[in-house]
């Protein structure tokens, strides 16, 4: 289950999306967090579905094979959905029930921010399926850079993420073995009460710790002997290079902007 | 040409030395094997002529220079070295971007680098997953990366600390044989970690490690012959060895003496 996890894989491709600048890519998604706020009626959001799905498309990227990576956070989607349903009031009564009432107004506001975030989900992980970690670091350490002038370490903390995200995949098999030695052992983490399966929970937490800080400490010795010191003198291996293509990509999310912009009621 | 002087060292949280005087001496284009049980001082060794360890007592010489802290950034660049778990030393996220980082680490021009990134991932035949994720790797696969991203800083000396041990029997053949190839094609020194016995067979020159001390060291065929050594060694004996004790007075035969006299 975990192994299917999309979050921060990487899946190597040569579709227009992959070949597009990682910092356009940024740039687009960071854009479209704004835009996704502009739909504010069914037109709006039917056409943010729309631009997403031929993203995904585009990307060569199959809308099953993204859901199945993103069940865990399908949860979080349902959890909004319910949240608005039962908490937003107005329009018709559509149940009365004692305990509560789900008025047509919850409804619909459920569907649209529901709709929203997953949206935004799933751009950011096209963004992230689509560009190796590496690019996406380097671009994000890029784009920061006028921010060491204010003194951040904007190289430490893009190699930060970048290790991160590294070593998520590797975190999670990791996870999934020893929930399987575990359960092999008569752990149960899906019965019981919330406090059986926290405690349950525990045996899988401690040596995924423990493995973590060994890894982390080989890791370290594994970059000083490659001559890691640091960004000074470091030359990179990545060239960004910024093509006629990137400024148009930027241009498209633009205009999509606007035009979702202009249909609003 | 490195020769360990009377090298003794104790982690500071530890009570006995790790490394109790060790000398000996190695000398360049050899394949050295270093064999002794878990915990016998293997990586302690060569983690401190990496330089990740210092404060130690003794002396190492590289290439007539004693490695001190001063030069030890340039003498470092002579080495290589690749660890025990693969996954655990990757930076890169993609195989070439993993090779390149010593290079980049380095100051190398850009054009330089990807030549060299390229050379270095066909030696391991690995050319063809240059865009691959390092994590969806095989063992053995995984393990020549590591090996390309060591060989691209074109070092004199290759270490590989127990770099074969959590392969399966493929990986490990796919890793012996890019070694012979780059031992046979540059004539790079190589210090082969292993604590299995049958490794040694492919080398010059074997260690053999016990708590920290140098038990015995030689020619493969002389370390097979110091059964005594080996047996105190906490090492399992390969298959052939006990036979051969077993059917012997305790004295060593060679394969085919031993086939012949079965
Ligand atoms: N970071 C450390 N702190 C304290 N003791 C250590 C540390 N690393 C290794 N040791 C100890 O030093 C000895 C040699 O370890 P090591 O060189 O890793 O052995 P080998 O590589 O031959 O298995 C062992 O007794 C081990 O427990
Ligand atoms: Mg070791």
């Amino acid at each position: 289950m975990l192994s299917k996890m999309l979050l921060g894989r990487y899946i190597p491709g040569s579709s227009v999306i992959h070949h597009l600048d990682p910092r356009a890519k940024i740039v687009c998604v960071v854009l479209f967090m704004i835009i996704v706020f502009f739909a504010n009626h069914w037109t709006g959001y039917l056409l943010l579905i729309l631009f997403v799905v031929s993203i995904t498309k585009m990307a060569g990227l199959s809308l099953i094979f993204l859901f199945n990576g993103l069940k865990l956070i399908l949860i979080l989607l349902v959890f909004t959905f319910m949240m608005h349903l039962f908490f937003t009031k107005g329009g018709i009564v559509l149940i009365d029930a004692t305990l509560f009432t789900i008025e047509s107004a919850g409804v619909v506001q459920g569907v649209y921010i529901t709709i929203r975030l997953a949206m935004l989900i799933l751009i950011t992980t096209v963004l992230t399926l689509t560009t190796s970690s590496v690019s996406l670091t380097d671009a994000i350490e890029r784009l920061c850079r006028p921010l060491k002038t204010l003194r951040l370490p904007v190289h430490e903390i893009a190699m930060m993420m970048s290790i991160s995200l590294r070593f998520i995949p590797t975190l999670m098999d990791e996870t999934e073995k020893i929930i399987k030695a575990q359960s092999a052992r008569g752990s149960t983490f899906m019965t019981g009460s919330l406090k059986s399966r926290m405690n349950a929970l525990t045996p899988v937490f401690i040596p995924l710790f423990i493995s973590a800080f060994k890894r982390a400490e080989e890791l370290a010795v594994a970059m000083e002997v490659r001559g890691y010191q640091g960004e000074a003198g470091r030359t990179s291996y990545r060239v960004l290079d910024w093509q006629y293509k990137d400024t148009l990509a930027i241009i498209t999310v633009i205009i999509f902007g606007v035009f979702l912009f202009m249909i609003r009621q | 040409m490195i020769e360990f002087k009377n090298l003794t060292f104790k982690y500071r949280a530890a009570d006995e030395n790790a490394l109790d005087h060790i000398s000996l001496s190695l000398k360049q284009g050899q394949w050295t094997s270093v064999i002794g049980h878990n915990g016998s001082g293997k990586s302690t060794l060569v983690k401190i002529l990496m330089g990740v360890l210092t404060s130690y007592e003794g002396e190492i010489v590289v290439g007539g220079e004693t490695l001190t802290e001063e030069n030890l950034l340039s003498l470092r660049k002579n080495f290589a070295i690749v660890f025990q778990n693969p996954d655990n030393q990757f930076v890169g996220s993609t195989v070439e971007d993993d090779v390149a980082f010593g290079l980049e680490n380095n100051g190398v021009e850009r054009e330089e680098m990807v030549e060299r990134v390229e050379a270095a991932l066909d030696t391991v035949n690995m050319l063809d997953f240059r865009t691959h994720e390092p994590s969806r790797l095989s063992g053995g696969q995984k393990q020549r990366v590591a090996i390309a991203g060591a060989l691209v800083m074109n070092p004199d000396v290759l270490i590989l600390d127990e770099a074969t041990s959590m392969l399966d029997p493929k990986g490990k053949r796919e890793v012996l044989e890019s070694l012979k190839r780059i031992h046979g094609m540059k004539e790079t020194t190589i210090i082969y970690i292993t604590h299995d016995l049958a490794e040694i067979d492919i080398s010059d020159y074997a260690v053999v490690m016990k708590d920290g001390q140098v038990i015995s060291q030689g020619d493969v065929e002389d370390i097979y012959k110091d059964i005594d050594a080996l047996e105190s060694s906490r090492l399992v004996l390969p298959f052939t060895m006990a036979m051969s004790k077993a059917l012997s007075d305790g004295s060593y035969m060679s394969y085919d003496e031993l086939v012949a006299r079965l």
